[in-house]
Order: structure tokens, then sequence, then C-alpha cells
């Protein structure tokens, strides 16, 4: 059954009045302004740090370093080894040795500058390979952060049974989320002495945790509110300026500002980590995949962030969408003195996808069968078995999307450098093999309105909108009937974080399983036979309302830690990409012309917030492929770093599968991620249609196409 | 400090301001107008576009005092009291927009583009957009609203 109810975007009206208030966009009268000072340095101890200049420099307040930390210096989401000011040591370039408080922006950014850190240079770790050989230890317990296994059958019989092998390395680089606005925070103690936040972010309870550690303060102490927030991408899940802007407030006791300027933006956050994949596949004669190994070596840079995260799920994603009956695939985290790398739009996953759908196309060729063709013959459906032998019962709608792209796969007409590539994926929902439950709760208002309220952090994705039209489509009511209360640590229950395609699927689940306890109630009480919900709030305030709560964990198993044997994820997204590309010999130059896109997102809950993501992720997909490289110390602004821009983008059209997930809300799964995926991978492979050379390593930018043609 | 006559949204302002100031600074810091971004800092982004004697200009990389005895458009210039203009109705309507940061300045580019050419060619949109970053959309629902904010003020919708 279609959705009845479809709702546009709630935030649209504030955002094109230009009234939206993000972080940076706060004033409260007398409120200070926090600039970060960082090392300048990947590697070393800091022996001084001569602050008299800038303290004297007018209007400077304070200036807090790590000893004015009062509870734990160290955070971090899975492992906690970061410190928030350095200590003694630094570990990359950029890391943040203290903050300078000032009257005005411009002072404390005047006053960062006069100060100088005298350091004793160690010797530096840039290289993960390096890294693992020993010789600098760059953590207590070790340069390695994480190692993990997907193994499933007897992967030297595979190899042994396979007519032929194909084995080949692929490299990437750093990106950077770029989103349009810089990280930002201001904070306030109110009239009863509580810590009170509004940030550009992504999760508003984990900061809350974070804070109450640094500070050592208890968390009803502490209020985190999610400001409009402008973009995310996996590098507002990390704190940003929280925990800073949360410090200087403790110690001033003013209200204060920090915003970080695009450059600070750059040496801050944690960037997608750069993975060098060896990949070696086998398979028979008609096409049949028959052995997969993998050996995956990422660099995590100085700090774990979510490396670990990204580990696992190169490993469990590294076949791609296909059944593969002998896996061998290796995957491991190493510290380095490069910057933190950690949550991206797909945790690893489009990197691992360039290269198994690279491998694709070359398995083709080397048999003479189409692409499209060798894709359906290997492709997960009901009944498979993934890497990890989980059995995938019910929603599988891989081999559709491919349907769905065949027309125009088999229409297409090359002719001189154009060619055409595929790109498939599969991705799974919510976090790897651990509980990730979100919560929502439902109240009603005297003014007769249904209020909701959620953690989930809209970054512009929409799942405001999205939950809202849960709401309204569980209870049957329309939009003007439901307001929404979002992301308050004080107001809102934990949804989890807005990141792992997981909101639509598992918050969009707990709305659905509270709207359907309100729904339950308000038909007994006569709601749908004309009763207004003023009157049933104003006769039943005096007694208190029943909860009405929803609470949605999917249902996975935890990994075997060898093997990594289980259910990491209750269900997974799949997609198929095509581009058609021209490329120019004599530059390198690769125009993306048009990309066909089909997505199996299980049920299409708002289909014009689909085709955003689906046609936002073709985009990010074309910087990765083409354009994007963070290189440290070099690439610090919007000028040297390139991302798309109207002029790169091609022909695009989005095709919807809905192959229903039982567990999920009206049979939704997620789509943020999987958007993104397969697109450069498409890219590679139609590059390589084009010109008949295949890239290795990503961007593909001129440089490097040129030196291959 | 220098003296600067400026007239923002119909409104003349005389203010005092630091011979660096940027145009940005004042609209946002002296005048409270936070609808225009800052992206980058050094017009590359176009999230804090506003529109100086008929001109889109990056207000982060023009002094405050080169606005002098100028005439500025932001964001906030566009609605007449409760009624949008056909730009904003037509971004609103094809929802031309996810995070909303680059919003204020796409729309004020496309003003730009549309005053000076009523039925401009998708090529023609792209160019105009060029220097306007958005990170979300993949700028199809973009040139989507631009299209029909062309329409809209034809009158054909």
């Amino acid at each position: 059954m279609p959705i009845k109810r479809y709702m546009d975007r709630i935030d649209a009206i504030e955002k094109v009045l230009g009234q939206a208030k993000y972080a940076g966009d706060i004033h409260i009268e007398g409120m200070l302004y926090g600039v970060i000072v960082r090392s300048s340095i990947p590697h070393g101890w800091i022996k001084n740090i001569d602050f008299d200049k800038a303290l004297t420099y007018k209007g400077v307040i304070k200036i807090l370093t790590q000893k004015d930390i009062p509870g734990e210096n160290v955070y971090g989401i899975i492992k906690k080894d970061q410190p928030l000011l350095a200590k003694e040591r630094v570990r990359y370039i950029g890391e943040p040795v203290a903050i300078v408080l000032g009257e005005d922006e411009s002072i404390a950014r005047r006053a960062s500058h006069l100060i100088r850190i005298e350091y004793e240079k160690m010797d530096v770790v840039s290289d993960p390979l390096q890294s693992m050989n020993g010789g600098v230890k760059l953590h207590d317990d070790g340069n390695l952060l994480s190692h993990r296994k997907v193994i499933k059958g007897d992967i030297d019989r595979g190899f042994r049974e396979s007519d032929v092998i194909v084995e080949r390395t692929y490299r990437t680089t750093w990106l950077d989320h770029a989103y349009i606005e810089p990280e930002a925070g201001l904070g306030y103690m109110d009239e009863k002495g509580r810590l009170i936040i509004t940030s550009s972010t992504q999760n508003v309870h984990y900061k809350r945790n974070e804070i109450s550690r640094l500070l050592a303060i208890p968390e009803e102490r502490i209020r985190i509110i999610q400001a409009t927030t402008g973009g995310g991408f996996g590098g507002k899940l990390d704190m940003t300026v929280e925990g800073y802007v949360a410090l200087s407030v403790y110690h001033t006791k003013r209200p204060v500002l920090i915003r970080f300027t695009r450059e600070e933006s750059f040496l801050s956050n944690t960037k997608r980590h750069p993975l060098l994949i060896h990949y070696k596949t086998g398979a028979k004669k008609d096409g049949t995949i028959q052995a997969v190994k993998v050996d995956v070596t990422g660099d995590t840079g100085a700090y774990a962030s979510y490396g670990s995260t990204v580990c696992l799920r190169v490993a469990v994603h590294a076949t791609g969408p296909y059944e593969v009956p002998n896996v061998y695939a290796e995957s491991r985290m190493l510290y380095t003195n490069n910057p933190v790398s950690g949550a991206m739009r797909g945790f690893g996953v489009p990197q691992i996808a360039f290269a198994h759908e690279s491998q694709m196309d070359i398995m083709a060729k080397e048999l003479n069968i189409d692409p499209l063709e060798i894709r359906i013959k290997n492709a997960l459906k009901r009944g498979s078995k993934t890497a990890t032998s989980q059995e995938l019962g019910t929603s599988v709608g891989f081999i559709e999307t491919l349907k769905a792209i065949e027309p125009f796969w088999k229409g297409r007409k090359k002719s001189g450098t154009r060619g055409f590539g595929l790109g498939s994926m599969f991705y799974g929902m919510g976090n790897t093999g651990i509980s990730n439950p979100s919560s929502a709760r439902i109240t009603l208002t005297e003014e007769g309105k249904i209020a909701l309220h959620t953690g989930a952090c809209d970054i512009g994705q929409g799942s405001d909108t999205v939950l809202l039209q849960i709401l309204c489509e569980t209870l049957d009511v329309d939009g003007k009937d439901v307001l929404l209360v979002r992301a308050d640590t004080d107001l809102t229950g934990d949804a989890g974080s807005t990141s792992a395609s997981r909101q639509t699927y598992i918050s969009g689940k707990a709305v659905q399983l509270a709207a359907l306890n309100l729904r339950a109630y308000l038909e007994k009480e006569g709601f749908y036979r004309g009763r207004g919900i003023s009157e049933i709030y104003r006769s039943y305030r005096d007694r208190g309302f029943p909860p009405f709560e929803g609470y949605f964990d999917p249902p996975t198993e935890a990994l075997d830690m060898d093997t990594a044997k289980g259910k990491p994820y209750a269900t997974y997204a799949y997609a198929t990409h095509m581009a058609e590309v021209e490329v120019d010999r004599i530059t390198g130059y690769v125009k993306v012309l048009r990309v066909y896109a089909a997505h199996d997102v299980g049920k299409a809950i708002n289909i014009k917030n689909i085709k955003g993501q689906v046609y936002g992720g073709i985009a990010m997909g074309i910087g990765f492929a083409l354009m994007e490289e963070f290189i440290p110390g070099k690439t610090e602004s919007l000028d040297n770093y390139y991302i798309p821009t109207s002029m790169d983008m091609p022909a695009m059209e989005a095709f919807i599968v809905e192959d229903e997930e039982p567990t999920g809300p009206f049979g939704a799964k997620g789509v943020g991620e999987p958007a993104l995926i397969p697109q450069a991978a498409a890219i590679a492979n139609a590059i390589t249609d084009a010109v008949g050379v295949r890239p290795y390593e990503l961007p593909c930018d001129l440089e490097r196409l040129k030196k291959l043609l | 400090m220098e003296r600067l006559n400026i007239k923002v949204n119909g409104k003349d302002y005389e203010l005092q301001v630091k011979p660096w100031a940027t145009l940005l600074d004042v609209i946002r810091e002296e005048i409270g107008l936070t609808g225009t971004k800052e992206g980058c800092g050094e017009g590359e982004c176009g999230a804090c576009t506003v529109i100086m004697d008929g001109m889109a200009v990056n207000s982060c990389i023009v002094l405050a005092m080169e606005a002098n005895n100028r005439e500025v458009i932001t964001i906030e210039g566009l609605a007449e009291g409760d009624r949008l203009h056909p730009i904003q109705e037509a971004f609103l309507e094809k929802g031309g927009m996810q995070c909303g940061f680059c919003t204020p300045g796409m729309i004020m580019s496309t003003k730009v583009l549309l005053d000076g050419n009523k039925n401009p060619t998708d090529e023609e949109i792209r160019k105009a957009l060029e220097g306007n970053f958005c990170r979300c959309t993949g700028y199809t629902k973009i040139f989507e609203s631009v299209k029909a904010a062309a329409e809209k003020m034809r009158g054909e919708i």
C-alpha cells in the first residue's frame, strides 16, 4: 500500500526566508567568542607554551588548557583515546592545545596567533604500513586500533575450483565532508546553573554524556539542543565544538560562541579513511563467483573516532551485494600522525564498493560476460547467505534495481571516448552487530495538537518531515494536527545518532509504535468519532495521560570475533547506478553526462526526500571519483579542495524499488548512504569503458588519468 | 573606525565600522541580519551572496567600506510582509534545499539571474549558480526551483 499522507519539508519556509537559526546565528548579549589554538606539527612533546602576549591582549578574557579540565580529559565515540586539549604530547597537525576567549571573535583570533608553543619534535608515522611495522608507538596499547576478519567456507578450495582469478590493488584517499555550514555551537549557564549548549550536531545525547565526563558534572545538569544543522555526513557525530564551549562556559560563567572557519573545519573534522585494498576474486567460466579474498589496510590517523566501525563495516561489506561461498576478508586500522579519520557517509563502504565493482567488471571482461549479467548471476536474493553467513529472509530488492537499470544499459550506444559503467552496492541499516535503539514519545497539548518528541537530529536530510509523516499516517491525521519537538536532551528521549542510514528505519519505527499506542487510546476516547484533542486533553489532564511511547532496536546478533559469523544488521538496502561519461584524452578531463540510479528503499515514505538524497549522493560520488582529495597541510580551503558545483552535474534520474522490510515503518529502510556508495565505482567502470584504461586509485583526477592515458 | 552609509533592504544605516570589517560582518554582526551565511570566508562557496547595486557579490570578501553609499539586498529583503518573493515560493514548492545553509545565497544569485534574464536556459542557470556550492541536493531541485521561479516571474504559473 502506498503512503497516503505526503508532506513537504516542514523546515522549508524558514529556510527560504533566511530565518532558520543555525548555531552561529544565535546572539546573546555579553557573549564571549572562543578560538582554538592548534598544533602546527604532526608529532611532538609540548615543552613550553608562552601565553604572555596573548593574555595581555586587550579584550582577552581567559585562556584555557588541559589543566583547566575538571573531569577526564578524554573522549571518543567507541574508544576513549582522544584528549579534548593536548596533555603533554600532540599527535597530528591541528590537534587542539588551548582555547582563547575574547570579547569578540577577531580579538580571540588575533590573540590566538600570539601564543607560542615550543615542541620537542618526534619521529612521524605518516603511513599505515610503516605504523604496522612498529618503530614509533603512537598509543600505549600500540598502533593497531582494530583488526577484523570475515571468514566463510574454505577460501583455498574456492580459488582451486575457480577457472579465472582476478587480483588487483586499489587505493583511496582522505575526503572531507565539506558541509557548507562549518561547525558551531553556543553555550551558557541558565539561572539554575545548568549548562545549556545549542550546536550543529548529529547526536545530542552522546554529546551530553561526553561533556558530563569532561566537566565531572552529572548529565542532568547539562542540556544539549540541536540547532538547525547545515549538513553533517558523519562529520558532526564526534565532538566538534561542544567540549570547548562547555569548558569555556564552565570557567567564565558567560555565554560563549565557538564557530569554526572553513580552515578550522578542514583541520579539525574527521576524514574519510584512506584505504589500501588488495582484492582477489575467483570465478567459474560461467561467471559464478567462487571465492573472494580481501585485505584492507586503513589509516585511522591519530585517534580512534569511528575507525573500528569502518574497519568492521568494510570487512562485512567486502564481497558487495553478491553471494560468495568462500570468503576471507581481513581489515586493519592503524594509527598514524595523520588527520583523524572517522565517520563519513558510508563508513568505508564507498571505498570497498570501488574495489568490488571494479573487480566485477574486470571479471566480466575476462569471461566475456556482460557486466549486468554477471551481477544478476551472483546477486544476493531471498535465501542467500551473506559473507557473515546471515540468511537473507525479507526485503532483498537487489535484482530489481538491476532490472530497473537494464533498459538503459541495453540501450547504451558507445561512441568515441564515451563510456558506460555500472556500480552496485548493499548496505546494512544501523550499527554493526550491536544494539542501536531509538525511542519516541507523543504528548497531547491543550491547544489540540499531537506533539511528537524525538531525539533524532535532522541534519538536512529530512527526518523531521519523514517522522511526522509516519506519525500522521499511523494516526490518520493531517500535518496541521501535529507538531515536532526535536533533539533536545531535556525534552526528547535518546534516538541514537543520525548516521548509518538509520533514522527513517529505526526512529521511524519507534514513532510508528508510539503512534499505535496513542491510536488505541484515541479510538477508546472517541477521537475518530469526532471528539477533539483539546477536549480529550482537558477531560483527562488531572488524571495524567498514559505514556505513548515507542521503542525499536533492530534485531541483530553479535558477530563472532574471529570469523564475524552472525547477523550484523536486521536488513540491508540495495542499489545500482549507471554512469555515462565522456573523457578528454588530451587533458584527462572526465565529464559525467548522465546517471541512472535505482534504490531498494523498502517503502518510499517521502519520494521527494529520497530523490534529493539520491541526487546529492550522486554529486558526492562524482567528487569522490574525480576531484576530491584532502592533503594534510595543503588543502585547507574550498579554493583547493574541490567539491562538485552546478557545472559538474550530469542529467540524473532516480528509480525507487520497494521490497518492503517487515520490521521497518510501513516497510521502509534507509537511503542516505546508499545514495553515494555505488557512484564512484560506476564512474570508474565508465572511464574504463570509454578509454580502455582502468583507474585503481581515486580520485581519478586530471593528473592521475593523464598518467594512465 | 570609519563611517559607513549603507542602505540595506530599503533601510538607511549610518554605522561606525572597523576598516577591515567585511560587508558580511556588517550585515550579520552590526545590522543583525543572520540569513546571510559564512561558509568559507574567501569567496568560494557563495553562502554569503547578497545583491549590491544589482550585482551578486560574495559579501565575505567585500570590504564594508566598498559598500559605502551603496544599496544592498539580503535574503531578508525579498519577502513583502507575509508575501514571499516568487523565487522563495518556487524554492519552497520544489523543495530546492536540504540543510538550507546555501539557500539564502542560492536565492540571491537566482534573483540576479532572473532580473536580467527572464527565460534562462539550463546552461545559463548552471552558470549563474556555479559560485554557489551545495553539498546536499546534487543541485537538481535547485535547478527546478529556478525554472519554476522564472515561470512565476513571467506570470506563467
